[in-house]
Formats: structure tokens, C-alpha cells, sequence
């Protein structure tokens, strides 16, 4: 209703006006979707807003439940109704989607706003099979959450030194991240060490590769994290992984009772009210602390923690480095517009998907709360300014130089995207839980997720599948 | 049932044609499409072309542990569940028809939760049952019980389940039999009381028998129904730990729209049919028998 | 003494029952009030006092940043009260048919409709391409015209009554909505292609809901119009009134508590019904039930913004289920009277 009200008022008052609509799309409709706001479709809602009175069109924002995007999505392309001109919808669904979308046109692929995405995003995420399917409009990784009020405490800092015998510092290891988990579980005061995600559909697997990242992101074999890059056989199997789930495992010890059955969205209220010391998820926690939280000026981010030991497929041992090294996790990879091939408006829908990514209307979406839109451009990290009005100065530095110096780092472990990909990770979602319940071992579920990646990888094609999975990690064709 | 004179009339079918038709022209097609897409294997992502695999998928479904699981799952929740809101329902639905004290105020309360979306209640009741910030965790606290983990143990998960199907589907066996209290007549309970049958009696004897068919067909819905639970299911657990508390329509729902695996799917609706006409013919074949001894 | 006890029984069952439905309710309506905070450090109960409510929750609702409310809501409301009457007004007279007629249909003739059905449309759109709406509208007016003919020949094998007309309006139910929603979803796309728009669209919708509505009313009026004694009727046909003034005069009057009842059922489903509706709306008539799901959003249980979006979808709810309170009260009993 407010939309349409809206819409008649821009309209009226340019009609009024008699300004030029630049192109002219008078008289189009564009049906733009995606999630239940307000994260992503007040952004687009916003976008269209000025992408309306610049070309006299008019965009219908509609809304679906995140968990029926995907099949909706897909029914309605695969059967080329032209329900949707634009679609926002998540990178790792680019591999099934990919056939039914229409690639970028050539214009947009040149330019300054162009060279301006990082490269990150532009060169890996936004492409398959060579093609620029889809631009992004989000950036999303994982980061650790924690609460400079604690840190920098010095009670607190001398008992951690005293008993652990280094200093209380941002973690750089896991090791040193469970520890600090294990000195800040004070369950009589209300106090809990960390909050991770671990239920069935509540997006778990993600918060367990950040885990595994650290461990099986080699630097010397890139794109071994999750299949062998060669033979396409899985590798979660391997001690990399079984460490991980190990660890993510041990977690469970030091949060809040119920951690079995929170989802992400479960994670950020407790961080945000102050129940956790910390916590690792995208920038959504570290938002809702520096916005709503009780936690207000006192949110730390930082790069998720790394190892000093990796894990070498190829020769089959562990790898030691004198330097921890990082392997952040682009968790998700950030909400990615696109225009399905049966769009009856593709030049319209990709003049909004331009306005929707241009550097002025993503750098407000960045810092308008409740956007869901996180820094994916360079000019987004530059500018400081821009970030006052939602962090203090400290909280600016520390959001934007840890989101930074993932993106930077050589080591940057992207997520799975492969064709079929809700088979591959539902019988990961299903052994996975069984191995937190206690119900299995962990390595007995690895196994067995292996088998099955195995057996799925067979059927869907040994051959493509494994051309899809070296696209997807940037590696060339073998 | 049959009632009456046995007619032959044209006009018959002009009373149930409309219906038939309907129901025929809507169900026909998505019959014959799931019926040639389970002998096939389809799937929509990848995009493999579907090729002609004959019994193959019913053959899988069969000797998959999960199917079996999750038939496990749903029938325990199910006859649980509906048995307790037959008993509770019924209760309830003869205090009101004697007008105890407050009914009126009782009437819309009750009708209440019946009316409520699934994902609605699915959602207030994953508030209500949080083992750290729900009230129900409180209660228990009093007792005791500091932080049962509810949803994350599969039994403890399938009483939450039974529970919360017990509270929002009592209402509808209430409604009807209270329609079909209201519906008795007077004079047989009139007779009753005169010749001094007590209340137990009167009840066993007159109510009860003449309110089974009605009770049977409240049931027959409530089971056919509640074969069908995948809201709740799917926002409060999942369908974890595992597959422990996975039903039916979940495992359907996870392999169509999340798989796209439409070959398996549509075999696994048949066997899911087949299984709750089995059900569901035995259950009447009971009842009628049941019927016959006390009609 | 029995009758005391018994009421006593009764009353504290009730009362029980009355707070085991209600509280649920009661936490939903003051969850709505609540701040993130009186959330997310442990439950709270009463406002004023565990609380300071706001109105946070309610302006975020209806200032459409957590989606469009009024636009479900109308669509809901058009759709469910369209399809609820047109399914319980066949289906009654569906049921009607059922109870005082005899219908007499040979399973072979069945057998006939669905080879017939089946084969054909296989040979028709996948071996001579027809698309799906044609091929489907040629092979069921064939296979109806096979099978009725083949019902009046005078074949062996076994025949099948009233019962069984009845189960099978029912078995429609019990068929997982899984693929029979994505089935209905490809025939709706190509009928849009042949030309008629059914996706997203008010006929669409209606028709779907009605055949899904159909088999409830048909089983559940099929008991209660079997209650109205007969007799009744027998005097007017006596008196040459025809048949089908006999069910809308005195036979739908009659059964007027089951009527209600039954109405209020079709549409609590109806209403509630979430698959179908998304897969056959998209923009333009998306229904409430879409808009609750979404709200279980990523930012965390915002359990006030759920409860906002619970209480809007339940306050219509509330008022049928007022008004049916009301009217089953107020005397609609006894159908029967003689």
C-alpha cells in the first residue's frame, strides 16, 4: 500500500515536473523478489525507490519466506512463467539456477563502480562457467564477535594471564578461542563462554565450516577444503575435518543451556543481550549489538581464528606454520541479484540491478539498519564517515578492518557451491546432528557423509561435477 | 447412511456432478504426472534428462531406513495425538452441551487454536517451549527440571509434538461432537431421566452409540490429516536430531523442493498413500464392526 | 449427587483446558508488547510489571518493512470465504445424493476411466506432443463418456456403492501435498500458456481450494444430513415439491448446526493452507499464511515481530470463532425438531 501511494506520488510529481526519465521505462513493471524483509528487501525497496523516479518505471518488491525462495525460484524459472524479472537469492544456488539466468550484460562489466567491487565477489562469486550471472549485492562472511568491555577489562586480563599464562587478546587460534570460551562460562552469573549455531535447517553447517576452514584450507592445494580437486572424491573425512567437528563439538560445553537446537538467528540475541562473551557469525550479530543491543560501544570484531596446522591432502600428514595462518570463510557469500532468462523486462531489471549495487545506493543501504546489506566495495570500506551514525569510531575500525582483512587474506576459503547442492548438504545436516547429539561418532559421521557425497557425485556425474567444483574454487578446467 | 427410500432419480446426479467434477478436474493430472514420474528418474537440479528406471525409486524408498523411520515417527504422533484429542474433545464438548458454568466464554476460547495457522502455532510453540527462555522452562524449573532440553531429544521432541497437535486440533473434534450432541434427540434423554438412568449409563448406552458414526468420521479426518504434520515439525526441530523426529511429509518435503528430486518424491507419495489407505481401511473395517455391535 | 460431582468434573476440566489453550495465546498477545530485551534475558509474563510494553513491534508490522500485511490479508479474506462457500455448498449437495440416492458404479468401469485417463494422456503428450490442457481435456471427456457407457453394460465383477464414492472424495485428502502442489503448479503454467492465467490469479486460487475443501465437506455434511429423519421429506414429496427445492428448503435448514460447523472447518483449513499458496501466487495474491512463514526470519527469533504477525492472522480467526461460540449457543440446536 505504502509502495503504491509512493509510487503515485514520484510519479505524479515528475509527471508534474516534466523531468526526462533516463532510459525511459514508462509504463514497465518490474517484479523484483526475494526474502521477507526487512534484511535485502528494504534495500530493494529503497533502491527502487530512486530507480522509480529516475525512469518513471515501477518496482513491485515481492517477498517470500527465506525457506521456500529456493524452490519457488526454481519452479517458476524452470517453467519460464516470467513471474520474476530480478531475483535476490543466495551464491550457492548460482550452480542450479545458473541454466535459467540471463548473463550481465557487457556495459556493466567495464568501469569504475565495476573495478570498485572487490575482486573477491567480481572475479568468483558473480561468475559461472565463465559467465557473469549475477551481481553482488551483499557481502558475507563470518566473523568473530566479541566484547571489548571484557577485553579490555584489566581484572579480567590479569586473572586470563594468570591462569593461562599469555595475554587476553582477540584470538588467533581456536585454541585460544576456547580457552577464553572456558574463561568467560560463568553460568551462575548469567555469563556464557560463546553461542554457535548447531541445529538441523537453522543454517548449523556454515558455522562447522568455519571450523573446518582453519583446518583443511591448505594454502599449497587450493580448492582442497571440501573435494579433491583432482578426483572429485570427498575429503570431509579427513583429520582436517575431524578435527573441526571435534572442536565445534567441544563448543556445545560452553554454551548457553539449548544450544542444540539454535539456528543463527538464535546466536545473535544472545550476543547481543550480553549472555555470551562472544561469538563467530556474519556481521549480523555485531550489528544488532552496536544497534539494539545492552552491548552498545562495546562490540569487537575480528578475523576468525586460524591454525598453525593444516592439514595436506596430498601428502597425507599434518602441516606445521611458524605463522598462524587464516582461513576466513565467506560464509554464504552475500545475497547476489540476477535476471532470469524469461524476464519479459531484461534491460529494465538489469538498469535496476545497477542501481541497486551503484557505490551511492549500496553505501546507504551499508549503513541503513535492518538493510542486511554488508560492505562488498572498496569505496565501502574507505569510507568512515559513512559508518558514525551506526558504530562508534573503534567499532568502525574494528568492523571494517576485520571484514577487510578477511577479504584481503591469500588465504580466503570460499563456500561450497555445486550443482545439487541441498543434496549434498542434507545428509551433512543429518549426520552432523546426530554426531552433536552423541548419537554417532564423529568420525563414523564423516564417513558416512562421505560415502554419500561419494554416491551423490556418481549420479549427478563425476565428470561435470568435478568441472563445476574447480569453477567454483577459481581453478582452471583440467 | 441410507435412509429411506432408494430412488433412482435423474436429479442425483445433477447434485453430485458439480462436486465430482471439480474434484476430478483438479486431482487428475497431478495423479497422472506423479504416477510417470515415479517410474522415472527425474530431477530438476542437476538438469539430467529423466530416464525410464521402472520400479527402481519404490524399490530405494522400500529398503530405505529412513522412509521406515519417518513412517515410524508419524504413525506414533499421530495415533497418540489423536487419541487424545478424542477423549479430551469429547469431554469437553459434553460439559459445554450441559452448559457448565462459563461456557460461553469457554466456547470461543476453546475454538480458538483450531483456527490458527500451523506455521503460526509451529512458531509459538518453539517460543513457549525454549529450554532457556521459555515459560514452559520456567514451570519446570519450579519442579525441578532446570533446562530439559525439549526439542533436541527425540522423545522428549515427539511429546512436544503429540502435545502441541493435542492443543490445537482438540477444538475440532469439539466442535463437531458438539454439533452432534446438539443434534441428539431430547426425548430418548428424557426417557432416560425418568426412568431414573444414571448419568454413566445414559452415556455408555444412549450418547456414546449414537454418536459413533460421527465419532468415527472425526477420527477417520483427524488421522488422514494428521499424517500430513510437517509445519510444526520443520520449525521446531527440523526434523533432528538426525531424522528422529522426521515425518513423512517432511522427508517428502526435503526430497521435492529441496532435492528436486522429483522421481523419488512422487514414488514416495504413493507408498505414503498406500500406507494410510492401509491404515485407513483397517481403521474403518474396525469401526464399522464396532458400529454394528452397538447400533 | 452424581449430577454435582460430575459438574464439578466437568467445571475443573474445563477450567484446566481453558488455561492450557489459553496461555499460549495469552503469551503471544504480551510477547507482541514486549522489547528485545524482556526477550532475550529470560521469560517474562505480566506487562507493567516484568516490562515496559511498546508499540515497536506493531508500527514495524504495519509500516510494511517486514512486508506487506494488508495485501495478504484481503487476498486471504476473498479467497478463503469464496472457496468456503462454494465447497460446503457442493459438497452438501454431494453429500445429499450420497445419503438419499444410490449410486451404483461397476469397478470395472472405474478401471475403464483410469486406463483410459492415463494411457491417454501419456500416448497424447508424450508421444504426439499435445500440450498438457488439451491433451488433458480430450482424454477426460473420453474416458467419461468410455466409463459411463461401460457402467450401463451389463458386466461381471463387483460394484461399488455410496461408501465408496465417499472414500474416494476423502482419499483426494490423503495424498501428500508435496507433489501434487508442484503437478498442479505445471498444469496452472501451461493453461497460462494456452491462454487462460491461472497462476497468481483469484480463479486459480478459488478452484484449487474448493476441490481441496470438497472432500471435507462431502464426508463431514454426509453424517449430519443423515441425522434429518427423512419423513420430513417424504410429506413434501407427497405434496410433488421437487427435489431440489426439498434440499434448499427444508433439508439445508434443518442440519443447520452441522452446516456451521462444517463451514468453520473448511475454513480454518482453507485459511491456514501454506503450500499450494506458494507454489500457485506470487505477487499479486499471495495469502497470510506465506507472510507468518516469513517472518521466522534470520534476526534471530525476533519473537515480537512473530507474535505481531501471529496476532494479525489470528484476530479474524477469533472473530468467526466468536461468532460460531455465539451460535452454537444460542439455541441452533436440535436440528431434528419435529
Amino acid at each position: 500500500m505504502k509502495k503504491l501511494l509512493l509510487t503515485t506520488v514520484a510519479f505524479g510529481a515528475m509527471t508534474g515536473a516534466a523531468i526526462a526519465c533516463e532510459p525511459d521505462y514508462t509504463g514497465v513493471t518490474l517484479n523484483v523478489s526475494t526474502q521477507n524483509g526487512p534484511a535485502i528487501a528494504s534495500a530493494l525497496a529503497a533502491a527502487a525507490v530512486s530507480w522509480e523516479e529516475r525512469t518513471c518505471g515501477t518496482v513491485n518488491v515481492i517477498e517470500f519466506p527465506f525457506g521456500e525462495l529456493y524452490p519457488k525460484f526454481l519452479t517458476a524459472m524452470s517453467q519460464q512463467t516470467g513471474d520474476f524479472d530480478a531475483i535476490g537469492f543466495v551464491p550457492a544456488w548460482l550452480p542450479d539456477f545458473a541454466p535459467f539466468l540471463s548473463t550481465m550484460p557487457a556495459a556493466l562489466q567495464e568501469g569504475s563502480n565495476w573495478e570498485d567491487i572487490h575482486p573477491v565477489y567480481r572475479e568468483r562469486l558473480m561468475v559461472w562457467n565463465g559467465e557473469v550471472k549475477s551481481a553482488t549485492m551483499d557481502g558475507d562472511m563470518h566473523m568473530l564477535n566479541l566484547r571489548a568491555d571484557l577485553l579490555n577489562d584489566p581484572d579480567e586480563q590479569a586473572a586470563f594471564e594468570a591462569e593461562y599464562g599469555y595475554p587476553l587478546a582477540s584470538p588467533v587460534t581456536w585454541a585460544q578461542y576456547y580457552d577464553q570460551a572456558a574463561f568467560f562460562h560463568r553460568p551462575n552469573d548469567g555469563l556464557f563462554g560463546t553461542a554457535e549455531a548447531y541445529r538441523r535447517g537453522g543454517q548449523q553447517f556454515w558455522y562447522f565450516f568455519s571450523h573446518a576452514a582453519s583446518y583443511t584450507n591448505h594454502p599449497d592445494n587450493p580448492g582442497s577444503m571440501f573435494f579433491d580437486p583432482e578426483t572429485m572424491e570427498a575429503q570431509i573425512n579427513n583429520p582436517g575435518w575431524l578435527r573441526a567437528l571435534e572442536e565445534y563439538k567441544r563448543g556445545l560445553d560452553y554454551n548457553p543451556p539449548g544450544a542444540l537446537n539454535n539456528g543463527s538467528g538464535d546466536v545473535r540475541p544472545l550476543y547481543a543481550g550480553g549472555t555470551v562473551a562472544m561469538n563467530y557469525d556474519w556481521a549480523d550479530s555485531g550489528d544488532l549489538g552496536s544497534t539494539e543491543g545492552a552491548i552498545e560501544g562495546h562490540v569487537l570484531l575480528f578475523i576468525v581464528p586460524g591454525s598453525t596446522e593444516i592439514w595436506n591432502h596430498v601428502s597425507d600428514q599434518w602441516d606445521s606454520f611458524d605463522e598462524v595462518v587464516h582461513s576466513p570463510f565467506l560464509a554464504f557469500g552475500g545475497w547476489q541479484l540476477a535476471v532470469p532468462a524469461d524476464s519479459e523486462n531484461p534491460e529494465a531489471a538489469w538498469d535496476f540491478v545497477a542501481e541497486v549495487i551503484s557505490p551511492e545506493v549500496s553505501g546507504s543501504a551499508i549503513v541503513t539498519a535492518n538493510s542486511g546489506v554488508n560492505p562488498y566495495r572498496f569505496s565501502h570500506y574507505e569510507n568512515l564517515e559513512n559508518w558514525s551514525s551506526v558504530f562508534s569510531e573503534e567499532e568502525a575500525a574494528s568492523y571494517l578492518g576485520a571484514q577487510r582483512a578477511s577479504l584481503d587474506a591469500p588465504n580466503v576459503a570460499l563456500d561450497l557451491r555445486l550443482p545439487g547442492f541441498f543434496s549434498y548438504t542434507e545428509v551433512l545436516e543429518i549426520e552432523l546432528s546426530k554426531a552433536l547429539a552423541g548419537e554417532v561418532e564423529p568420525q563414523a559421521a564423516l564417513d558416512a557423509i562421505a560415502e554419500e557425497w561419494d554416491a551423490l557425485t556418481e549420479e549427478f556425474g563425476r565428470d561435470s561435477q568435478l568441472a563445476a567444483y574447480r569453477a567454483s574454487v577459481g581453478l582452471p578446467p583440467m | 447412511m441410507q435412509s429411506g427410500a432408494v430412488r433412482h432419480d435423474r436429479v442425483k446426479y445433477a447434485f453430485i456432478w458439480p462436486a465430482f467434477l471439480i474434484v476430478l478436474v483438479i486431482s487428475i493430472f497431478p495423479l497422472i504426472y506423479a504416477l510417470t514420474v515415479s517410474f522415472q528418474s527425474v530431477r530438476l537440479v542437476p538438469p539430467i534428462p529423466p530416464r525410464f528406471v521402472g520400479l527402481d525409486n519404490y524399490a530405494e524408498i522400500l529398503s530405505s531406513g529412513r522412509f521406515w523411520g519417518s513412517t515410524w515417527t508419524t504413525a506414533s504422533i499421530v495415533f497418540m495425538s489423536v487419541a487424545l484429542q478424542y477423549v479430551f474433545g469429547f469431554v469437553i464438548a459434553l460439559a459445554l452441551h450441559h452448559n457448565v458454568r462459563g461456557s460461553s466464554l469457554y466456547r470461543v476460547v476453546f475454538l480458538l487454536p483450531m483456527f490458527i495457522a500451523p506455521v503460526c502455532v509451529a512458531l509459538i510453540a518453539r517460543m513457549v517451549f525454549h529450554p532457556y527462555l521459555g515459560p514452559v522452562n520456567d514451570a519446570m524449573n519450579l519442579f525441578g527440571f532446570v533446562n530439559i532440553p525439549f526439542l533436541t531429544e527425540a522423545p522428549l521432541a515427539i511429546m512436544v509434538l503429540v502435545v502441541i497437535e493435542t492443543w490445537q486440533w482438540t477444538p475440532f473434534v469439539t466442535l463437531l461432537m458438539l454439533a452432534g450432541l446438539q443434534g441428539l434427540p431430547g426425548e430418548v434423554f428424557e426417557a432416560a431421566r425418568v426412568d431414573d438412568i444414571g448419568p454413566w449409563r445414559r452415556f455408555w448406552d444412549l450418547t456414546f452409540p449414537m454418536l459413533l458414526p460421527l465419532s468415527v468420521a472425526v477420527i477417520f479426518i483427524r488421522l488422514v490429516e494428521g499424517f500430513k504434520i510437517i509445519d510444526t515439525v520443520f520449525v521446531l526441530t527440523g526434523g533432528g536430531p538426525g531424522t528422529a523426529t522426521e515425518t513423512l511429509t517432511l522427508f517428502a518435503y526435503n526430497e521435492g523442493f529441496k532435492k528436486f528430486n522429483l522421481g523419488m518424491t512422487s514414488a514416495l507419495s504413493f507408498v505414503f498413500l498406500i500406507v494410510v489407505i492401509v491404515f485407513g481401511t483397517v481403521y474403518l473395517a474396525l469401526a464399522q464392526r464396532l458400529t454394528r455391535r452397538y447400533a | 449427587m452424581e449430577n454435582r460431582t460430575l459438574r464439578g468434573l466437568g467445571l475443573g476440566l474445563c477450567l484446566i483446558w481453558l488455561f492450557f489453550s489459553f496461555f499460549p495465546l495469552y503469551w503471544v498477545f504480551v510477547t507482541a508488547f514486549k522489547p528485545p530485551l524482556a526477550v532475550s534475558q529470560g521469560a517474562t509474563y505480566i506487562p507493567f510489571i516484568d516490562f515496559r510494553p511498546t508499540l515497536q513491534a506493531f508500527r514495524d508490522a504495519l509500516s510494511g518493512i517486514r512486508g506487506d500485511f494488508f495485501g495478504p490479508i484481503a487476498s486471504s479474506v476473498m479467497i478463503s470465504l469464496v472457496a468456503t462457500a462454494l465447497s460446503v455448498f457442493l459438497g452438501s449437495m454431494a453429500a445429499y445424493a450420497l445419503v438419499r440416492f444410490q449410486f451404483r458404479i461397476r469397478l470395472l468401469s472405474g478401471l475403464t476411466f483410469g486406463i483410459i485417463s492415463i494411457g491417454g494422456f501419456v500416448l497424447l503428450n508424450g508421444t504426439f506432443d499435445i500440450t498438457v490442457p488439451y491433451a488433458l481435456l480430450i482424454v477426460l471427456v473420453l474416458a467419461l463418456v468410455a466409463s459411463i457407457y461401460v457402467n450401463r453394460l451389463p458386466l461381471p465383477g463387483p460394484v461399488l456403492g455410496n461408501n465408496d464414492v465417499t472414500f474416494w472424495f476423502v482419499s483426494q485428502r490423503m495424498f501428500p501435498p508435496i507433489v501434487s502442489a508442484f503437478a498442479l503448479f505445471l498444469l496452472y503454467a501451461e493453461v497460462g500458456r494456452a491462454g487462460l492465467p491461472l497462476l497468481d490469479s483469484f480463479l486459480g486460487m478459488v478452484l484449487a481450494y474448493t476441490a481441496f475443501g470438497l472432500p471435507f465437506a462431502v464426508w463431514l455434511m454426509r453424517d449430519f444430513l443423515s441425522t434429518v429423519p427423512v419423513e420430513v421429506e417424504e410429506a413434501a414429496q407427497v405434496d410433488n415439491i421437487g427435489r431440489i427445492r426439498i434440499f434448499f428448503q427444508i433439508v439445508l435448514p434443518m442440519s443447520l448446526p452441522g452446516l456451521l460447523a462444517t463451514s468453520m472447518i473448511v475454513l480454518a483449513f482453507i485459511w491456514n493452507e501454506f503450500l499450494f499458496a506458494l507454489l500457485l501466487t506470487t505477487g499479486d495474491w499471495q495469502t497470510l499464511p506465506i507472510l507468518i512463514a516469513g517472518q521466522n526470519s534470520s534476526r534471530g527469533d525476533e519473537w515480537w515481530a512473530i507474535s505481531v504477525a501471529a496476532l494479525i492472522a489470528i484476530v479474524p480467526m477469533v472473530i468467526v470463532a466468536a461468532i460460531l461460540g455465539r451460535m452454537m449457543r444460542s439455541g441452533l440446536l436440535s436440528g431434528s425438531i419435529k
